[in-house]
């Protein structure tokens, strides 16, 4: 009865079709914050998907025993226990990366895909849909983020990874860096970028005009 | 997670879930797994994220000294490595109750803390130990190498490091940043060696024995500044705040008094 | 007293938590499409941050911290990996508390705020506030001061952004750019805007 079929859809679907942060607008707290490069970018995305595929298992596990009452603190404290295990092994583990990361692995606990997808999906279905459901989304999650990390890191340092791939001018190559790219901003114009080009990709996911323009041309005031 | 051969187990579980004593029992378990959970895994991580801190610091210690100029030479003289000892900060030499191995319980002990009042605060600690391993290199009996660890608050949050000082204990040989949370690509560049290169050299005080290091906002001018960092100036000041309180009377100046003096 | 200021100008617009920080941006855009629910979003959000974060303190002093439990005797108990649970614990008792106050007292101000308080409790901005009061060590008057200006700036942003999307309805933009990708630029632009406020604290 179970055929793969209905997994892959399910699995797939955040990807582009669904994606939580382009088109679900989720999770874009961190989507911006850790994405200066591509290292931090992908251990968060890492540590979001185990985060979110973990905690729909295990409260999708309990699913019919949550009262109403508690129900969304219940889901906040599993998802804030399993956050702060995994704050704990990159800190053992990935030290100078965790320390990049600071605040924003903690945040993983308030990250919205989590939530939406524990409350939505895994508190109304079976463990194994559930975990595939978070990992979709994980995964939708993590492709945004890799997208964004490595073109800021590209393009504000000439490296990916770490590693240079374009020669920095002040080292005798031919690439200046745009700094730009390190800050802020450019992590909404990236993902304004992206969104348009799915958008624009995908019509489907355009949002209706707010306003009708009456049927005369007429210029603006 | 619902065990089959508990029947009590089973009779609660089976209560309507706006019941009160299950919503009781719901919350007490689900905090009670979750805690035992997070605890279970920080206990067991623990001393291996001590362990590789302490791996770490060794690395950058080891590194620093590499990349101080003329320090191969100053090694093979001495014999080849570094000797360490724990500092009474307060009275400027060797402590006597306190080993390295013993410090950290030493200094889980509140009292072995100072607190720093609001003028003396400058870098944003709040407290300081009272003691604090220094690493030295000997030349007969003067001490013509002194690595001191420098503590303070950045911008994002607190910045360690190691800062490498000369025999006459005014003219910086290196540094080494061990820990910070700054922007990366900006703050976080204090551990670039690029930046790091403009200390060698630096003098701490002017002739008049005023402190008078400082991170310029843009390339140094002067031989008590290093060059700032573009779009960090923030960091910039941390580190100077920093370096001004360690190297203060608050700080390691009773004991640098004390070796130019002769006495240790 | 202009140390206090000085801290407020920075929470709120130096380190601006939506525009700097990058938190709370899902509500940030969600709901600035209307001038309304962004001003009652900034005023909830206000509320909550000015009395979390101190409060949090407080709780991270007496309980969490390292050598809090020296007066028991323990004084090597470090238990600042619970901070994140006992944060959001927190939050969330302050923010049903309040729904209860609002309810129970003044109906009309709660039926204003509407769903936007119980959305409060999972926000980044909040728990925010409170962790990045932990990795500064504020004191008391200071998590107080931060809390709040951390909340004026959020309120100050969203309302500003709010502003202009509801201009933007007339405008003819591209299919694809419509609603978040316009939203995205626009944030992109005043956040380059509001970087030129760390010129404000460097000069300090």
């Amino acid at each position: 009865m179970v055929a793969r079929a209905p997994y892959w859809k399910t699995l797939t679907q955040p990807l582009i079709r669904q994606n939580p942060v382009t088109l679900q607008i989720l999770g874009l707290c961190s989507a911006l914050a850790v994405t200066t490069t591509l290292a931090t970018a992908l251990t968060m995305s890492v540590s979001l998907t185990i985060v979110v595929t973990l905690s729909c298992g295990i409260i999708s596990l309990i699913r019919r025993h949550i009262p109403d009452t508690i129900r969304m603190i219940v889901q906040i404290v599993i998802i804030a226990a399993m956050v702060i295990v995994i704050d704990q092994f990159l800190q053992a583990y990935f030290a100078e990366i965790s320390r990049a990361l600071s605040v924003y692995v903690w945040l993983i606990t308030t990250n919205c895909v989590v939530m939406a997808r524990t409350e939505t999906y895994a508190s109304h279905n079976p463990p194994l849909p559930s975990m595939v459901d978070g990992f979709g989304y994980g995964l939708g999650y993590s492709l945004i983020l890799m997208i964004l990390g490595g073109l800021r890191e590209l393009f504000g340092k000439g490296e990916l990874f770490g590693a240079q791939v374009l020669p920095l001018a002040d080292q005798g190559g031919w690439f200046t860096p745009l700094s730009l790219m390190l800050l802020a901003p450019s992590g909404f114009f990236l993902l304004g970028g992206m969104v348009w080009a799915i958008r624009s990709i995908r019509p489907e996911q355009a949002e209706a005009p707010e306003h009708t323009p009456p049927a005369r041309m007429e210029p603006a005031q | 997670m619902a065990a089959r051969d508990w029947n009590p187990l089973r009779r609660l579980l089976a209560l309507p879930n706006e019941s009160r004593t299950k919503t009781i029992l719901v919350a007490f378990l689900v905090s009670a797994i979750s805690a035992a959970l997070v605890s279970g895994a920080t206990v067991w991580l623990r001393p291996i994220q001590a362990a590789n801190r302490a791996a770490e610091e060794q690395a950058r210690i080891a590194a620093l000294v590499q990349g101080i100029p003329g320090m191969s030479d100053l090694l093979e003289q001495s014999g080849g490595t570094l000797s360490t000892v724990v500092i009474d900060l307060d009275r400027g030499r060797a402590a006597a109750e306190v080993t390295p191995a013993t410090l950290e319980a030493a200094l889980a002990d509140p009292a072995n803390w100072t607190v720093l009042d609001a003028g003396q605060n400058i870098a944003g600690l709040g407290q300081r130990p009272n003691f604090v391993q220094v690493y030295l290199l000997r030349d007969g009996d003067t001490v013509s190498l002194l690595l001191l660890p420098l503590s303070g608050q950045g911008y994002g949050g607190r910045i360690d490091a190691i800062m490498a000082l000369r025999g006459d204990m005014n003219t910086i040989a290196g540094i080494a940043v061990t820990q910070h949370s700054e922007t990366p690509g900006l703050g976080a560049r204090i551990e670039e060696s690029s930046w790091r290169a403009s200390f060698p050299g630096t003098e701490l005080r002017d002739a008049s024995g005023e402190l008078r290091f400082r991170v310029a906002r843009g390339p140094a001018s002067g031989v008590h500044e290093v060059d700032g960092i573009t779009g960090a100036t923030r960091t910039g000041r941390g580190v100077t705040q920093m370096v001004r309180f360690w190297l203060g009377p608050d700080g390691y100046g009773p004991l640098l008094d004390a070796i130019e003096r002769g006495e240790f | 007293m202009s140390d206090a200021w000085n801290l407020f100008l920075l929470a709120a617009f130096v380190d601006n938590m939506p525009l700097t920080l990058f938190l709370g941006l899902c509500t940030f855009l969600a709901l600035s499409r209307r001038t309304e629910s962004a001003i009652g979003l900034g005023v909830a959000m206000t509320f909550v941050l000015g009395v979390s974060v101190p409060l949090n303190h407080l709780i991270y002093q007496a309980v969490l911290a390292p050598g809090a439990w020296a007066w028991a005797g323990r004084p090597e108990l470090d238990l600042s990996y619970l901070a994140l649970i006992a944060f959001i614990g927190v939050i969330a008792a302050i923010v049903q508390l309040l729904e209860m106050v609002l309810d129970r007292y003044f109906p009309r101000i709660h039926a204003a705020f509407g769903v936007f308080l119980p959305l409060l409790t999972v926000q980044c901005v909040i728990l925010g506030g409170s962790l990045f009061m932990v990795e500064r060590s504020y004191n008391f008057a200071q998590s107080a001061v931060f809390g709040f200006g951390s909340g004026v700036g959020f309120f100050v942003a969203v309302v500003m952004l709010s502003a202009i999307r509801v201009r933007l309805a007339y405008a003819d933009l591209p299919a694809g750019l419509r609603g978040l990708g316009i939203a995205f630029v626009l944030t992109g632009l005043m956040s380059l805007g509001f970087a030129s406020f760390t010129q404000m604290a460097a000069a300090q």
